[in-house]
Parts: structure tokens; C-alpha cells; sequence
């Protein structure tokens, strides 16, 4: 990397760390240190190609998203994100939405790396599920499934959060006919 | 609200909370990337998917200490023992097993048989080995870039692939067909076999006699090798056909150039004893060096530090075994417990076949799998699952042995 490129790579890093490092933060569950070092091995591999690179911020968080799931699958499930207690057992029928949504994040950090992706890509990012099986490197059928799974143990860690409705002619409809009662 | 949206929402809530990344991330990045280059990881990133990458690296990259390089060789070692062929990465030491082929033969409809290889190599951001349509491939040390050839040989460039994305970065075209690539130990430049003719297609107006019966032969049409300078593109082609085979034996029509211990020359495998033919870059005839003298035909060749080399099968008294030389003198110094040794994982361990050992004494030493083999102690590490015994097909997975 000349000069010129490092000015151009320190310029970007300082533009969009902030927001990469939120998105990062949201991968590994609110643990700091984790996002940290995610997004500091994503920047080290933009800063090798950067000549290459035609929209720098796209590949980092392409990284970011790949690194995760490419973690889980080395190291298994090991590093999911233990919490000192478990969610607050409060109902949330007199729940604030941000009350809610603190219920919720407890909830997230407590999935694992992968299902915390794979729900990052299809209602952070909004990506359809060929395109996050595309960016991932699996079958449709594995988004659609872990997508399944994650929202499953949202709901069984923090129960308080869903009430079932009626209707339970199969998985994916069970899934979608989960309420919150706000 | 129900949950997705509920999901939605909270992500765009947190990714709204203002987080500070540490003001000198940039630099801190280049600081560790050129530390990192300097040791010769020349790319690196995605390794970090292995935990014992992840801990060797991570002190430069974070200049935390909470993390420290891995304290013993088992630490190193990613083994999948109940896989084979492998699906997620193999690897011991420094080395790593970056690709994987299988072979079978295709019959052609003029009678020709072509030997066709299908590829796996290892995806970084996954973790797993993926399947690709190349010809012939290599993967650089770093495990991030392979070089890659299209089908049917001899291709006309050479591509350089992301091994995270599946896709070129970018081709070097040459002028002349190419049927080989391998990436020099450093992993700056690329030695790459030129044929005239695809090596690996057998013709049936060169037939042999195998058993009695006529099968399509060989044909030899290697013209000499480039040598390429990745960063630059630059290709210097040298000329140096077959050398013609002293006891009129055809020999093979692969015979491909590979690089020497330290890059400064190449080889070209020979049937006689100690097996290779060193050559400079300019294609003169050289001695080998003195460090390789004694290196013979079992694939892993000389240690990292220049003091052992790999030897032949020792015999089957207590087991299926194979000598380690000292470099130096060629003396046999050490046996260990490998039936054919592949690559150095460090100074005093190596990669090696290993059979059943049920069946080893028997019929079925071709049935085997990948172990770590010890020059200090007589535990063996199994890292793959037991090959089949077949002559080719998935199965008969042979590895490519990457620096990570």
C-alpha cells in the first residue's frame, strides 16, 4: 500500500468505523471486545486489497458477516454469549417499546454467533433469504431453517416477550403467527 | 409487533447507539498488517476463522495480552478424524491442508481418455471446503488466494482467486499453454508448467500395453515453465522440454516443475534415484543444493530448518514406517510411524499417510488417512478420516498442503 492509499484507507476507517463497528457490535451480541477484534481482522483483510476494492464499506461488512459465520464454524457453539442472569421475568404487558426492545437485545446476545447473523442479514440488512444463503455460502433451506430456530429460542429464553396465537398448521406459519402483546 | 419485526426494530435501535472505535484504528490496522507481513503471513484475515491463527494473531492486531501465541503443537492442530473426504479445515503446525482433488478418468469419444481432477478448496469465511470447476489450482500460503487454470489443459491464463468470494480477482494472460501452477514459498511469484498438449489426456494413436491389452498412452509435450511475478504480472517464459529418458522408457506426460526449498531454483522429478533435477531459472541444469541433496521421492522433502529430510518406507516390523534423514550427511536418524510422508507441520512433526492399523498388515494399506507423526514422542495425531482403497474417485482425496 503506497502513501496516497493509506491516506485514502485511514479517510475511510475514520468516516465508517462507527457505523461498522454498530454492526459489528450487533454480530457479537453487545460484547465489545468482540467487536472489536471483528471488525479490526475485517479492516486488515479491505487494507490487502484495497486497490481492488471498488466499494470498500460493502466488503467489510460482507467480511464481517462471513467472519462471524466462519468462527461459529470452527469453533462450534462455544462462544455463545453467556449473561449473568436471564432475562427479567417481567411481563411486558405495560412494557415501553425501549423496554421491549432491552428485553430483546438481552435475548439476542444470548443466540449464538450464527443465528444472530443470519437474523442480522434478513432484518438488519433486509436481504432476501437467496441473497444472505448467497453471502454465507449455504443452501436456502439453512437460512430458512436457523432463521426458524433463532426466532424459536428468542421466544423460549424470553417467553415473557410472545404470546402464541391459534394456528399451528406448520413450522414457518407457527412462527409467523408469534405476537408481542404490547 | 410481532417477533421479526420486534427483531427489526431492536437491531436499528442498538445499530443507532453511539459506539466509539479507538482513534488510531487505521493506523493501528497498517501497524499490524505490515508486522504481519513482515512474519510472512502475507495474507492472513480470513485464517482468523481458526483458533489457532486467531491466537497467534490477535496480540498484534489488538495489542490486548489477554491472548498469547499457542503453548504446545496439540493447541495447532485442527483434526476432523470422522471426515473423509475432509469438510472442514485440516491442519498441524504451520502448515495447513488448503485444497483437496479426486481423480477419474473420462473416456472420450475418439477413444483419447482424459484423467480429470474435481477440486475442493478451502473457503476461509466458511470454514469448509467447497467444490469448484477448476482444472488445476494451488493455494498460496495464507490460505486467502488460490492460482487456478481453467479445462481442458493447457489453459492460456492464470487466475487468481479469492478463496472467501469463489471468484478472480484478476487473469494473467500468458502466451504459451499452462497445465501446472505453484506458488513460490514466499508466495510471490508462480512457477507454472508449459505443455503443448494437455498432460492428462492419454491418446489412442499413442497406444501402450497394459496387461496385453492396448489402452491410449501418454504423450509428452512439455516445452519449459514461466516463472510469474504476481504483484506485477510480469512472465518470463524458459524453455525445457521432456528430458528424454535414458532407457527409452515413455515416461509420463506429466512431468511437472516445482519449486526448491528456498525458491532460488526448480525441479523436474526424474525416475532415477535421489529423484529430482534441479534447474536454474534460466532452465540450466544445476546440482542440487546442498541442502537437498538427500531429498528424495516422499513428498514432504526437507524440514522447515533445513536439518531433516523425509525418507522412504522403513519396513512393516512394528508397524508401517519411514526414515528421517539428516540433511546433512543423508543418515537415517529417526523412524516414524508414517507410511508416506507428505509435509513438515514444523521442525519435529510431519503429515503423513497412515493405514488402518487393522488392516495394514493385510491387504489394506491403501486404506488410510491423514496422521500427525512425531520425531520427539510416539503419539500419532489422526487428522482426516481413512480414504478409500479405490484407484481414483472422491474417495481417493489427495491433499494440497498450504502455509497458513
Amino acid at each position: 500500500m503506497d502513501a496516497d492509499s493509506e491516506n485514502d484507507f485511514r479517510e475511510f476507517v475514520d468516516h465508517r468505523s462507527p457505523a461498522l463497528l454498530r454492526t459489528a457490535m450487533l454480530l457479537s451480541g453487545g460484547d465489545r471486545h468482540a467487536a472489536e477484534d471483528l471488525l479490526q481482522s475485517a479492516l486488515m483483510k479491505v487494507a490487502g486489497r484495497w486497490h481492488r476494492v471498488e466499494d470498500p464499506e460493502a466488503y467489510v461488512r460482507q467480511v464481517l458477516y462471513r467472519q462471524q459465520i466462519g468462527i461459529w464454524r470452527v469453533r462450534g457453539r462455544r462462544r455463545e454469549l453467556t449473561v449473568a442472569s436471564p432475562p427479567e421475568g417481567r411481563s411486558a404487558d405495560g412494557a415501553g417499546a425501549a423496554e421491549l426492545r432491552v428485553l430483546m437485545r438481552q435475548a439476542l446476545g444470548r443466540l449464538t454467533q450464527r443465528q444472530r447473523t443470519v437474523l442480522a442479514l434478513r432484518y438488519f440488512e433486509d436481504l432476501p433469504e437467496g441473497e444472505v444463503a448467497r453471502l454465507l455460502g449455504c443452501s436456502v433451506g439453512t437460512v430458512r431453517s436457523t432463521t426458524h430456530r433463532s426466532l424459536a429460542k428468542l421466544r423460549r429464553v424470553a417467553p415473557e416477550l410472545f404470546t402464541t396465537e391459534a394456528d399451528h398448521s406448520g413450522p414457518c406459519h407457527e412462527l409467523s403467527s408469534v405476537e408481542v402483546q404490547r | 409487533m410481532n417477533v421479526q419485526e420486534l427483531v427489526r426494530d431492536t437491531f436499528q435501535d442498538w445499530s443507532q447507539e453511539e459506539v466509539r472505535p479507538s482513534p488510531d484504528l487505521a493506523d493501528r490496522v497498517l501497524r499490524a498488517r505490515r508486522r504481519r507481513r513482515a512474519r510472512g503471513f502475507a495474507a492472513v484475515a480470513a485464517a482468523l476463522v481458526a483458533v489457532v491463527v486467531t491466537a497467534a494473531a490477535l496480540p498484534a492486531l489488538t495489542g490486548r495480552t489477554d491472548r498469547v501465541r499457542p503453548a504446545s503443537f496439540a493447541e495447532t492442530v485442527l483434526a476432523h478424524p470422522d471426515q473423509s473426504p475432509p469438510r472442514e479445515l485440516i491442519a498441524a503446525g504451520d502448515i495447513a491442508v488448503s485444497a483437496f482433488s479426486g481423480t477419474k478418468w473420462v473416456e472420450q469419444s475418439n477413444g483419447d481418455k482424459v484423467l480429470t481432477r474435481a477440486w475442493q478448496v478451502h473457503n476461509p469465511a466458511t470454514g469448509r471446503y467447497e467444490r469448484t470447476e477448476w482444472a488445476w489450482l494451488d493455494v498460496a500460503p495464507g490460505l486467502e488466494t488460490a492460482a487456478v487454470l481453467e479445462g481442458e489443459l493447457p489453459a492460456r491464463r492464470i487466475g487468481l482467486l479469492d478463496t472467501s468470494t469463489g471468484k478472480v480477482d484478476r487473469w494473467i494472460e500468458v502466451d504459451r499453454g499452462l497445465a501446472s501452477v505453484e506458488w513460490s514459498p514466499d508466495g510471490k511469484r508462480l512457477l507454472a508448467t508449459t505443455y503443448s498438449k494437455n498432460p492428462d489426456r492419454f491418446s489412442h494413436d499413442k497406444p501402450m500395453n497394459v496387461n496385453g491389452k492396448e489402452e491410449p498412452g501418454p504423450v509428452q509435450s512439455r516445452t519449459g515453465f514461466y516463472v510469474l511475478d504476481v504483484a506485477s504480472g510480469n512472465a518470463e517464459w524458459t524453455e525445457r522440454p521432456f528430458d528424454r529418458d535414458r532407457s527409452g522408457f515413455p515416461g509420463n506426460a506429466r512431468e511437472d516443475f516445482a519449486w526448491s526449498h528456498d525458491g532460488s531454483l526448480v525441479w523436474a522429478p526424474s525416475m532415477y534415484a535421489p529423484g529430482r533435477i534441479f534447474y536454474d531459472l534460466d532452465g540450466r541444469r544445476m546440482p542440487a543444493p546442498k541442502a537437498e541433496k538427500h531429498v528424495g521421492y516422499p513428498e514432504a522433502g526437507l524440514s522447515p530448518d533445513g536439518r531433516r529430510v523425509a525418507g522412504d518406507f522403513a519396513g512393516a516390523d512394528d508397524g508401517i514406517n519411514s526414515w528421517v534423514l539428516d540433511a546433512a550427511t543423508g543418515r537415517r536418524v529417526e523412524v516414524v510411524p508414517g507410511q508416506q510422508l507428505l509435509a513438515w507441520a514444523d521442525d519435529s512433526h510431519l503429515i503423513a499417510w497412515g493405514c488402518d492399523p487393522k488392516r495394514c498388515s493385510g491387504r489394506g494399506e491403501f486404506r488410510n488417512q491423514l496422521l500427525v507423526v512425531s520425531l520427539t514422542s510416539k503419539k500419532v495425531i489422526p487428522l482426516s478420516g481413512f480414504r478409500k482403497a479405490a484407484a481414483d474417485g472422491e474417495g481417493r482425496w489427495t491433499p494440497v498442503f498450504s502455509r497458513k
